[in-house]
């Protein structure tokens, strides 16, 4: 019924809209201002995260140069197609993908970083510039440059370089802290692990600006990454690579380096393995195939195996006599074949005999007899303080990570460790480097190289110098004297003799006629398992010693043969190759 | 100044921000000012619309009245059209007649405020019984229905607020209208079963849209993020990121608000809300000032369609409202719409006007 009481109700009503509005129009005003002034800052920065995309690069990592500036480890640029996600599924990328470049990708992806996901690796420049043309239908598809660690010199450096991969979880809990994250490449191994702060660069990134459909609109900012440092080692590529093909199918090791300044030029075990696959990263098959391997690929030789050294040992009893004056130069011994100790025979390795001996002879032969006869007036303990002078057993400071030391035995260690006393035929077999004793080759060098320089012990090392960014020299590693050892002249002139009578007359016939005057000393090692072990080492030129070598061949026979053919060619390719200052003949 | 200037002071204001705002996030502004720009096009419709609106302010309304029925065969048989020889869009919905020229659900929220007017004022000793309570409602429910199957939820509820306001401002009791929010409550929830899939989602969305930050949530957060990354003064004209580089879905139609506040900040955001409102407060005071009731059903109509789509639209820009599809007022793009705006606002200017005349005359006359 229409009156004046609906009239004014009617009236009253549309009074009420105006409130409603009212308190609607304030509720959007307190709502715009909270929005956008209150919570402005919060909602900016997720909108950021909507159109901004972090890019990290992979951090650069220094060259390794050999000491003729030759290169040992660099990092190449390689290309990847990443898909940032969220832009397009996965599914769909690799179909698009796929007809961009006319070929197949693999069915599994990783994610290298958060949200980025590879579609494929190692793309050719071609491929490059297919997707770069095709980028406006394919949102979210970069390209992404990272460097790929490289081996030039492959397998003949893979102990001693070493390689690069990926953190590992294990490992991420100690180096996360560093500032390493699960994608990033860390030395795992040789110099690449031992210099490791000095090779590893910064990483960089790049800021993009990305729209809706994840297609990069512009690069906000760029920060490449960089590397700060290049090492130069003392190694030489070329004459490690022909004395790695010189051991050919033999398991084994050569040392070789500067008695003067501790520098060294050559350092290979064999067999080694590819230091490119594992960067690549090998299949889990192909992995346990080389972990697993018999022949031990990833045991660096010279300085983490250990062994009996045979012969080459009798020079340290040799010295360890004429110093303690046991024995002079005019010492002899009546070698008939073997040594009747206590009702047993303890044999020469020349049945026959060698007649009366003295120390020279002694050693150009390597009279057993006279070293028995030697040993049994010494004593095990004055043989192993002298050894410990030379340092063995004692864990060289060297750079390289993962060095061992060898094993001297005493009549103490024996009663204590195995509740044994020493008897007198453990002498015999200390005498001729048999029995407990255990070194590595490296340690072998090392004594080595302190007869070449008569007592000087010189830091052995591996890095040269270290240069800048851009190549400058800041760094030279100069020759550190370690110690000195007090010995006699005398004593020096005596064993230098009889290691120029091996070559000359003795067990080191295999380096006649080299053009230098050599130093030498032969070693077996016997090996219950086959055939011996064959030791090989000495220096030249006499007079001025430049080089010292070491050539250990597993299974070789005795040290008159393959250790000694092996140095033989070694020596001519260093004169020929690179040749001595003074001692020529 | 007379409130039928300040009306169409307001309205063009309006106008001109919708111009600018969609000319802001127009994916074809490089290629110029033509007929396929977004903004071009707007301009075309305000040129259309604003005839119209002559033709609504300088008619007489009370004659236009008259043709009540008409209007409302008119509104059915379009929207039946729609219904059988409709074109769909992208989201499977029929709203189109004429190839995606004319959308006549847009045409409906005119012709249902028209024939509501008439027909109130045609059986207004019946108000505030339950007799036209019914029958108005079998009235307006036809076209809510026809609308809400195309399906645009968005707009039957626009229709559906219509009616409601009417029993609301013609002055039914408390009670009546308790009756039919409970009804439409429970009809409600039963309807929650024939909503399409998305449109449940959407719901949901509002309700919690960091549960699919991706799928369904995104259009309510993304607007939210453009609007706050906006923050006191904006990111600048033609510089916000969410906009340009189309993370805001609907940047030219359901979501301009919130590319515009991108853009222009809180001021540019509580200028609209500032000439929205002052344009409802102008429909109230003109229906409360109307000589007759036709005119205060019209204006009071006009204002709750205005003010709903206003609140919904803006809200659902800042969240606190779902995602119904509903367009704002002027500002969104889109030419049905703001011819019928423009139409129902020269309705506006008409009743106010006739009522300064008409004092006039008693003064002077
Ligand atoms: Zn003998």
């Amino acid at each position: 019924m229409w009156d004046k009481e609906t009239a004014e109700r009617t009236y009253h009503r549309i009074g009420i809209l105006g409130w409603i509005l009212f308190a609607f129009l304030m509720g959007l005003f307190l709502r715009l201002w909270y929005l956008s002034v209150l919570q402005g800052d919060w909602y900016r920065e997720r909108s950021e995260r909507n159109w901004v995309r972090i890019i990290p690069l992979q951090a650069l990592r220094g060259n390794v140069y050999d000491c003729n500036g030759k290169i040992l480890a660099e990092d190449l640029p390689r290309f990847r197609l990443v898909l940032l996600e969220g832009s397009m599924k996965v599914e769909e990328a690799r179909n698009k993908v796929e007809k961009v470049l006319g070929r197949g990708l693999g069915s599994e992806f990783r994610e290298i970083a958060p949200g980025e996901i590879v579609l494929l690796e190692d793309l050719s420049l071609e491929e490059v510039i297919k997707v770069e043309e095709a980028q406006g239908d394919l949102p979210g598809v970069v390209v992404e440059s990272y460097p790929l660690r490289f081996y030039p010199a492959s397998e003949a450096f893979s102990h001693v370089v070493g390689y690069v991969g990926k953190v590992t979880s294990e490992e991420f809990k100690s180096l996360g802290p560093l500032g390493y994250e699960v994608w990033d490449r860390v030395g795992k191994g040789g110099v690449e692990l031992f210099y490791e702060n000095l090779l590893r660069g910064e990483k960089g990134y790049r800021r993009i600006e990305v729209d809706a459909l994840g297609r990069v609109r512009r690069v906000l900012e760029n920060h490449p990454a960089r590397f700060e440092n290049s090492i130069v080692l003392t190694l030489d590529r070329d004459f490690q690579e022909y004395c790695y093909g010189l051991l050919g199918n033999h398991r084994g090791t050569i040392i070789i380096g500067k008695p003067s300044t501790g520098e060294v030029l050559v350092l290979v075990s064999k067999p080694g393995f590819d230091p490119n696959d594992l960067v690549k990263g090998l299949s889990t098959e192909k992995w346990t195939k080389l972990t697993q391997n018999e022949a031990k690929p990833f045991t660096n030789r010279a300085v983490q195996a250990t062994y009996s050294p045979g012969s080459i040992f009798k020079l340290l009893v040799a010295i360890a006599g004429l110093d303690e004056g046991i024995i002079s130069a005019q010492t002899t011994f009546f070698c008939p074949g073997f040594l009747e100790y206590n009702d047993k025979h303890y044999y020469c390795w020349n049945r026959t005999g060698h007649g009366t001996v003295n120390v020279e002879k002694a050693i150009a032969h390597s009279c057993n007899v006279f070293f028995y006869n030697l040993a049994l007036r010494l004593g095990p303990e004055k043989i192993a303080s002298y050894a410990q002078k030379f340092g063995l057993g004692v864990k060289p400071d060297f750079d390289l990570p993962g060095v061992k030391e060898g094993f001297l035995p005493t009549p103490n260690w024996k009663r204590q460790a195995r509740r044994e006393i020493w008897y007198p035929g453990d002498t015999l077999n200390l005498s001729i480097g048999q029995g407990y004793l255990l070194v590595t080759p490296f340690e072998i060098y090392r004594l080595l190289c302190g007869i070449a320089t008569r007592g000087k012990i010189y830091r052995p090392h591996l890095l040269k110098g270290v240069l800048d960014s851009k190549g400058r020299l800041i760094k030279d590693n100069r020759a550190v004297l370690e110690r000195e050892i007090r010995i006699k002249e005398s004593t020096w002139n005596l064993l230098i003799n009889g290691m120029k009578r091996v070559v000359t007359q003795g067990t080191g016939y295999a380096c006649r006629g080299i053009p230098v005057e050599l130093a030498a000393k032969t070693g077996t090692a016997q090996n219950p398992h086959g055939k011996d072990h064959s030791w090989f080492g000495g220096f030249f030129p006499v007079e001025n010693p430049e080089i010292t070598f070491l050539v250990f061949v597993e299974n070789g026979g005795d040290g008159s043969g393959e250790a000694a053919h092996i140095a033989n060619d070694l020596i001519r390719w260093f004169l020929e190759k690179r040749g001595v200052e003074r001692g020529r003949r | 100044m007379g409130e039928d200037k300040v009306l169409v002071a307001v309205v063009v204001a309006l106008c001109l921000v919708g111009i600018l705002a969609v000319y802001s996030v127009d994916p074809m502004r490089g290629e110029g000012w033509g007929v396929r720009s977004f903004f071009g096009r707007q301009i075309i419709w305000n040129i259309a619309g604003w005839s119209l609106f002559l033709f609504f302010a300088f008619l007489d309304y009370r004659f236009l009245a008259r043709g009540g029925w008409l209007f409302y065969l008119l509104m059915c048989l379009s929207l039946g059209g729609v219904l059988l020889f409709g074109t769909g869009d992208e989201t499977g919905a029929r709203r189109w007649l004429f190839s995606q020229s004319v959308q006549p659900a847009e045409f409906a929220k005119l012709f249902l405020v028209l024939f509501l007017g008439f027909y109130m004022n045609a059986n207004k000793e019946e108000f505030d019984s339950y007799a036209l309570l019914l029958k108005s409602g079998v009235l307006s429910l036809v076209p809510v229905a026809l609308v809400f199957v195309e399906p645009d939820l968005g707009t039957s509820l626009v229709l559906l607020i219509t009616w409601l306001g009417t029993l609301f401002v013609c002055g039914f009791g408390g009670r009546k209208l308790g009756v039919v929010f409970g009804g439409l409550a429970v009809l409600g929830s039963s309807g929650w079963l024939f909503l399409k899939e998305y449109q449940k989602k959407r719901i949901m969305a509002f309700l919690n849209p960091w549960k699919d930050p991706l799928g369904s949530g995104y259009n309510v957060l993304q607007s939210q993020i453009a609007i706050g990354a906006g923050g006191l003064t904006g990111q600048g004209w033609l510089s916000g990121k969410q906009s340009q580089l189309r993370f805001l879905p609907a940047r030219h139609t359901d979501f301009i608000f919130a590319s515009f506040c991108e853009q222009t900040g809180f001021l540019g955001g509580a200028l609209i809300l500032l000439l929205l409102g002052v344009l409802v407060w102008l429909s109230v005071r003109i229906a409360r000032n109307a000589l007759d009731l036709e005119g205060k059903i019209f204006a009071s109509l006009i204002g709750v369609v205005f003010g709903f789509q206003f609140f919904v639209n803006t809200g659902m820009n800042m969240g606190i409202m779902p995602v119904t599809g509903i367009p704002l007022p002027f500002v969104s793009y889109g030419g049905s719409a703001l011819l019928v705006n423009l139409a129902m606002v020269g309705l506006l200017y008409n009743i106010a006007n006739s009522r300064r005349k008409e004092v006039g005359r008693r003064r002077f006359g």
